[in-house]
């Protein structure tokens, strides 16, 4: 038997710590949606009717308004919710109670329940009555699933709930710290409780909240990803003590808490460790440190199919491979040819005589071009009034360099050299 | 005191083996001796790995000067690096990636640090080298004190990665703490087509010089030719050759800032 809880229009914390309570009604929580939930009763002493009195209980507290509803399946449990708060659905009574219940229950999309309410179809009842075949080939796959929620199948599988571990440690009201030494010791302090929970769970981090209480009452918080989970606390305190290299705050601090998250099961599989391997984890402090020295995000670059030059590629933040990715076997050689590369300026403007049709003159004072090979027309998506299209010529001026330039409007601009 | 005996003139044979020793000399005397395979990042440039013997060394300060070819070599070595490791670009805004993934470069392996300062390149250069996380440092050599590129040099020679200075030519500083100094000349331009639209710059002949290299006993004057190509099915291939030195006109330009 399932208890349905339905309890819409609420906050995901709010919606959490209800199904954090639900625990002591059932072990196995099926969180369907924010609002939507499901508990497997099978074993549990007692009959619907306590069961639904038990749950009103606990969830007293958190004042939320409630539908109860209890079923053999899913849809008979959440149709009873519906139908009346409390109801019981009794075994094959499933079709007749969804019947008079509205398409939205079997999670009809918008579209295609005005389509059947302009057939006449507004009721599940009606819906159950339409042969399966035909109406599913009008209707596509997803029809099936809802022609046969709608007689009362329901094959959807109860997925119980993970239960979430909090692992964090904190320290307030100690004192305050006014150098880094203290704020180290007490984060070194920290970060043992980390790993020593972490340990006890057998769980690894993938990412450490930080966060600083300052006496003049503001809150500084760090994300500080791990390269590669870890329960080590050597290794999370050089990653913190990297992220806040060159940091300074303008107050002492007084308050810290560190939460590890992104939790995974532990142990690493490790391959052999040779002089080549390179460690996930000093990647990751080596990444800590430039961008507290640096101040920029480390990235790493990806190229996509475009036609604007710039928009060939992107940045995203660095993320170290697998290690085993690394050390599998290289690719083929690479052949002897070595490929020209495209050096990027800043934009400028750059005077650019034309003789029939092509530059002739590049550059002040100008230098003759002995090669061009171009135009390549490239629209751009331009604000209104500035010309939508540029052409761009590789050219070779006398003195032997290659430069990517462009026409845009009456302009001429220098792209790049190659190198 | 009786006077000595005239000194044996020396047999044919004596003196053809003689001979025979002096010419191996003499003709060893210029060849670069070959370097440790586990010293060395071959560049898969036959002609270029000879000239170096064998590779680039690691743990070095390498400087690749001159007007053209400085990139497409980095990036060929690039491509080598992250064919099994990881490799680091301290990058001034210049870096056009589609180019390095047409050299063969593995982009998911190689880590992107922004620095736009001479002070932040230097700085980025330390923290890359200290960790020994990447096996490849790549910079363009920004303008610093004597004693910061020796630190370098030194950083680089202690972790065991190949740090890439990329400058036109080297001041006096940068020079003194190179292991090595690559010289790269353009020789010849290679276009594939006609002129206009059916036409494109597929490469270039360029020429390598090795001005110092301090593991393979002084400046060896080993050179290597490179010919780039990216052939395009029935296009005709073209050669320029360019005889004018380049000038400074296009120095004043910036490299971009892409963010």
């Amino acid at each position: 038997m399932l208890l349905c809880i339905s309890a819409p229009d609420h906050p995901r914390a709010l919606w959490e710590e209800l199904l954090d309570a639900l625990d002591a009604v059932s072990p196995l929580v099926d969180d369907v949606r924010p609002g939507l939930a499901f508990l497997d009763m099978r074993g549990i002493a007692g009959t619907p009717p306590e069961w639904m009195a038990r749950t009103r209980a606990i969830l007293a507290p958190l004042k939320v308004p409630l539908r109860l509803g209890a079923g053999d399946t899913k849809i008979a449990a959440r149709a009873a919710a519906h139908f009346n708060d409390g109801t019981v659905c009794a075994a094959g009574r499933a079709r007749a109670l969804l019947a008079p219940l509205p398409l939205a229950l079997v999670d009809v999309d918008r579209d295609t329940a005005e389509r059947l309410r302009l057939l006449g179809i507004d009721r599940l009842g009606d819906l159950a009555r339409l042969p399966h075949g035909p109406f599913v080939r009008r209707f596509g796959p997803q029809a099936a699933r809802w022609h046969a929620l709608a007689n009362g199948i329901d094959r959807t599988p109860f997925v119980p709930r993970g239960h979430a571990v909090a692992i964090e440690a904190a320290l307030f009201g100690e004192g305050r710290a006014d150098d880094e030494a203290q704020v180290f010791f007490a984060l070194r302090m920290l970060l043992a409780r980390i790993a020593t929970d972490l340990e006890r769970c057998g769980k690894r981090a993938g990412t450490l909240a930080l966060d600083l209480e300052l006496e003049d009452a503001h809150t500084h918080r760090f994300e500080i990803p791990l390269a590669s989970p870890t329960a080590q606390e050597r290794a999370m305190l050089d990653v913190v003590r990297a992220k806040l290299e060159g940091v300074t705050f303008p107050a002492a601090i007084v308050g810290l808490r560190v939460r590890a998250g992104g939790l995974e099961e532990g142990g690493e599989a490790l391959p052999l460790i040779t002089g080549d391997d390179f460690d996930p984890q000093i990647v990751a402090v080596t990444i800590a440190r430039l961008e507290a020295v640096l101040g920029a995000t480390v990235r790493r670059a990806r190229t996509r199919p475009a036609h604007v030059l710039e928009e060939r590629f992107e940045y995203d933040r660095f993320e170290a491979p697998q290690r085993t990715a690394v050390a599998a076997p290289p690719a083929p050689e690479l052949s002897e040819a070595i490929v020209p590369q495209l050096r990027l300026l800043t934009v400028a403007e750059i005077a650019v005589q034309v003789r029939r049709g092509e530059p002739a003159f590049v550059g002040d004072p100008p230098q003759a071009v002995l090669e061009c090979a171009g135009p390549w027309r490239i629209e751009l998506d331009g604000f209104p009034g500035e010309p939508l299209a540029r052409d761009e010529y590789d050219v070779v001026i006398e003195d032997g360099r290659r430069c990517r330039i462009y026409h845009q409007g009456p302009h001429w601009y220098l792209r790049g050299l190659y190198d | 005191m009786a006077p000595l005996a005239p000194f044996p003139e020396p047999s044919p044979a004596r003196r053809e083996a003689f001979a025979a020793l002096k010419a191996g000399l003499n003709q060893s005397a210029g060849a670069v001796p070959r370097l440790a395979a586990e010293t060395v990042i071959p560049s898969a440039i036959s002609t270029l790995d000879r000239a170096l013997g064998g590779g680039f060394p690691r743990g070095a300060l390498v400087t690749l000067e001159g007007n053209a070819g400085r990139w497409s070599l980095a990036a060929r070595l690039l491509a080598q690096v992250t064919r099994g490791a990881l490799a680091a670009i301290v990058d001034d805004g210049g870096l056009y990636p589609p180019g390095l993934v047409r050299a063969g470069v593995r982009l998911d392996r190689v880590l992107i640090a922004p620095a736009t300062t001479a002070l932040a390149t230097a700085r980025a250069a330390d923290i890359l080298l200290r960790s020994r996380a990447c096996r490849l440092v790549l910079m363009s050599a920004p303008d610093l004190r004597a004693a910061v590129w020796s630190r370098l040099a030194t950083l680089a020679h202690r972790a065991g990665v190949l740090l890439i200075a990329v400058v036109a030519r080297a001041a006096a500083p940068l020079a003194a703490a190179a292991t090595l100094r690559l010289d790269c000349a353009l020789e010849r331009l290679i276009f594939h087509g006609t002129r206009g639209l059916w036409c494109t710059f597929s490469g270039y002949q360029i020429s390598m010089r090795v001005r110092k290299h301090q593991r393979a006993g002084g400046a060896a004057p080993a050179h290597a030719r490179v010919r780039a190509a990216t052939a395009l099915d029935g296009a005709v291939e073209r050669e320029r050759t360019v005889t004018r030195e380049p000038s400074s006109a296009f120095e004043n330009y910036a490299h971009a800032t892409v963010h």
